[in-house]
């Protein structure tokens, strides 16, 4: 008898917990111009931080103007399976149109893709192994729509150049205390080609600046495989000894990847750190507070991109100058390298996740779609990609 | 009085009846359970996906669990014994990517056949050293495994670091399976159910199944009766090896790449399969196959029911933790510990 109870037990738990946390999708149906309802769901990379609280506020305020709804999962970098499993939820979901950040199990998902009739688009991903490997196959497919990188893509990369201008930018502003001395890290080139490019880069630009600056010469120790190669895994303390003396790293990887090991090395204090992607709470130590002097991110707007793309599909529009096939855009990037740029950036939405903040409102969204507004073109939309920087920051 | 004699063995009957009805709800109450949650999951699916994509959410259904359904079934044999392997998901990982470079290296199917064939050579090697060398130098058989989880987390590194690239795809991965999506999901329910088949023969009417259960019931009993523990531990665990093999095939020819996180999660996943499948942890004579399939298909059954239920994403992972929670604790035998029976 008492395990029936508790059977019983279960099964109500169960029932009650399902029904507190079912979908309460709206239902609505399309006035206007604003397009058909249309379920949209979302792959992001992680299910919790920052940036992820941020596009979601973002999306969210999108929803009953653009009739959109969506539904959000979490992908793997690296296991395909799980990728696959996820899109297919998604769609068994009711989704028509996939927004994903990973490049993983490409050709079964858009085989899935087929099979259910749905659009998928990419987000902060340049999609650069299926660029490299299989761009027939993903990039010319009729279900891949387009992606927009995590800053500028593949070999238009940038990211030295921004690394070098931060630190003479730094050294501008503390002519008394100048950075001289630096040395990096990046992550592996089988997971992350450009890495080590961008490293490269930076060595290119300060070997420049040295040539027309001798009495400022910056040196940059030579790359060390063995320490300077992150496996996705904190710099090790040999780090420092290797690399005695230095004044800063210059982090092509999160700066969570490196902070922690100063800290725990006790450099925290007297070394700077430049370092590509933001993560919460390293505004407390950024700037004139701590070692942080330079993060880098993409403006969680940037998925409008992807958005409206899958929207004028599921829709029936196109753009007049609509490419043929499927194209990968840089994004730009918001480089934080100051009091006042950070100051900037928290008012943004990847920090208040309040709407208000966005760089774009929900009409000026719809206006960029090709079935509410026909005098939309696709530059246009594409154009909004080049103004989300943090002098963009209204 | 053959009147008061017949009433009496009525009475008796019935209270025999009784006695053997509530004996079975009793004995049968993790199973019962199981099939239960079963039932809830399968309910809920139908409900929440009334309408044109059932059939194509039941073959997402068949198709995520397929490799839990293979593996699970190979673990049971290792599970029965009280016994677990935390190497399976970079055992897969690795035999994947393996299959990929040799497949390509070679080229056409032959080439995978032969890939496999390796593969499949490797995994047997594999359980056979997992086995036996917990015995022989008597450790705990978690111990060994963990020993070939970081021996194959490396080389599946390793592996992928030598590509150069993040994930290798199959060139003739398209050819490894069907074109259309609901024969895909034929071709793999007749792989669960053949492998179902050969499973339940060797379990139930098999040395095999019957050694492994009387180690897992009592190891030093079966060992004084005069099972060798070591002949048939390799062998349950070259069972699961054989299971692995044709689990990571199967997986190959559902995403057609590898990368270094393929097979991430699956041994923690596994065991939570076999759990909801009913699968008494410590082993024994209660262990059953049909707990690998029961488990594999609830547990992807919930992942899926809930997404199409629109549960929050941050909710997802504690709604889970919180049912697998549940079952634990109705089915722990409360005289011994947490864990089922």
């Amino acid at each position: 008898m008492k395990s029936f109870k508790k059977i019983i037990a279960l099964m109500l738990a169960c029932c009650v917990m399902f029904s507190m946390t079912a979908c309460s999708g709206n239902g609505g149906n399309a006035d206007g111009n604003n397009g058909k309802h249309v379920k949209i769901g979302v792959g992001l990379y992680q299910d919790s931080g920052a940036a992820v609280d941020a596009v979601k506020a973002y999306l969210k305020n999108l929803e009953s103007t653009l009739n959109v709804e969506f539904a959000y999962t979490v992908l793997s970098t690296n296991d395909e399976a799980l990728n696959i499993t996820k899109v297919q939820e998604l769609i068994a979901a009711g989704c028509e149109g996939i927004i994903i950040t990973m490049d993983a199990g490409m050709d079964a998902i858009l085989a899935e893709c087929r099979d259910a009739g749905v659009y998928l688009a990419g987000y902060l991903c340049d999609f650069d192994t299926s660029y490299r490997n299989n761009y027939s196959g993903v990039f010319e497919n009729e279900y891949f729509l387009g992606t927009v990188g995590d800053g500028p893509c593949g070999d238009h990369t940038t990211r030295g150049v921004d690394f070098f201008n931060s630190v003479i930018e730094y050294n501008e502003r503390n002519p008394e205390n100048p950075i001289r001395h630096v040395a990096g890290t990046v992550f592996p080139a089988f997971a992350f080609p450009y890495s080590k490019v961008n490293f490269d880069q930076f060595v290119a630009e300060v070997e420049k600046y040295n040539a027309e600056n001798p009495d400022k010469a910056i040196t940059v120790d030579p790359f060390n495989e063995e320490t300077d190669v992150l496996m996705f895994k904190p710099v090790d303390s040999t780090y420092f000894s290797k690399h005695p003396d230095i004044d800063a790293i210059v982090a092509f990887n999160a700066g969570s990847f490196v902070y922690p090991s100063m800290v725990s090395a006790g450099v925290a204090d007297t070394m700077k750190l430049f370092a590509a992607g933001y993560n919460d709470g390293d505004n407390a130590v950024f700037g004139s507070k701590g070692a942080y002097q330079q993060e880098m991110v993409c403006a969680v707007e940037s998925i409008t991109y992807p958005l409206v793309l899958l929207l004028n599909k599921i829709n029936g529009a196109s753009y007049s100058d609509q490419p043929e096939t499927a194209e990968r855009r840089d994004c730009s990037t918001m480089i934080i390298n100051s009091d006042e740029d950070l100051a900037k950036f928290e008012h943004s939405i990847y920090l208040t996740f309040q709407p208000e903040d966005a760089f774009l409102t929900p009409e000026e969204v719809l206006n960029l779609t090709a079935y509410a507004n026909p005098d939309a073109t696709y530059a246009g939309l594409c154009e909004i990609l080049d103004h989300m920087t943090i002098e963009d920051l209204k | 009085m053959p009147e008061n004699v017949k009433t009496g063995e009525t009475a008796s009957q019935q209270t025999k009846e009784k006695v053997t009805f509530a004996g079975f709800l009793k004995s049968h109450a993790t199973d019962l359970m199981a099939y239960a949650g079963l039932a809830v999951m399968l309910i809920l699916f139908v409900v929440f996906n009334s309408g044109p994509r059932l059939m194509y959410n039941f073959g997402s259904v068949i198709q995520a669990a397929a490799v839990y359904a293979i593996l699970s079934l190979g673990a049971v044999f290792i599970y029965s014994m009280g016994f677990m392997d935390v190497s399976l998901g970079q055992q897969v990982g690795v035999y994947v990517i393996m299959m990929i470079l040799i497949g390509n290296k070679i080229g056409g199917i032959g080439g995978v056949i032969i890939g496999f064939l390796l593969v499949l050579a490797l995994a047997l090697v594999c359980g056979a050293i997992n086995g036996a060398v917990s015995i022989f130098l008597g450790l705990p058989s978690i111990v060994t495994s963990l020993f070939l989880m970081f021996f194959f987390t490396g080389a599946q590194f390793l592996l992928m670091e030598g590509t150069g690239e993040n994930t290798i795809a199959l060139e003739v991965a398209s050819a490894l399976r069907p074109a259309d999506r609901n024969a895909y999901s034929l071709m793999l329910i007749g792989i669960i159910v053949l492998l179902a088949l050969i499973g339940t023969y060797f379990f139930k009417y098999t040395k095999l199944g019957k050694y492994t259960r009387a180690i897992g019931a009592n190891k030093v009993a079966a060992n004084q009766s005069g099972i060798s523990l070591v002949k048939w531990q390799v062998l349950g665990y070259m069972a699961l090896g054989f299971c692995t093999a044709v689990a990571s095939f199967v997986m190959l020819t559902r995403t057609g790449t590898a990368g270094k996180g393929t097979g991430s999660g699956y041994a923690m996943d596994i065991m939570i399969c076999l759990i909801l499948g009913g699968m008494p942890l410590k082993g024994g004579m209660k262990s059953k196959i049909s707990c690998a399939l029961v488990g594999a298909l609830t547990y992807t059954l919930l992942s899926n029911v809930l997404t199409t239920m629109g549960v929050p994403l941050q909710w997802v992972n504690f709604v889970k933790a919180l049912i697998f929670l549940i079952i634990v604790l109705l089915t722990c035998r409360k005289s011994t510990g947490i864990l089922p029976r």
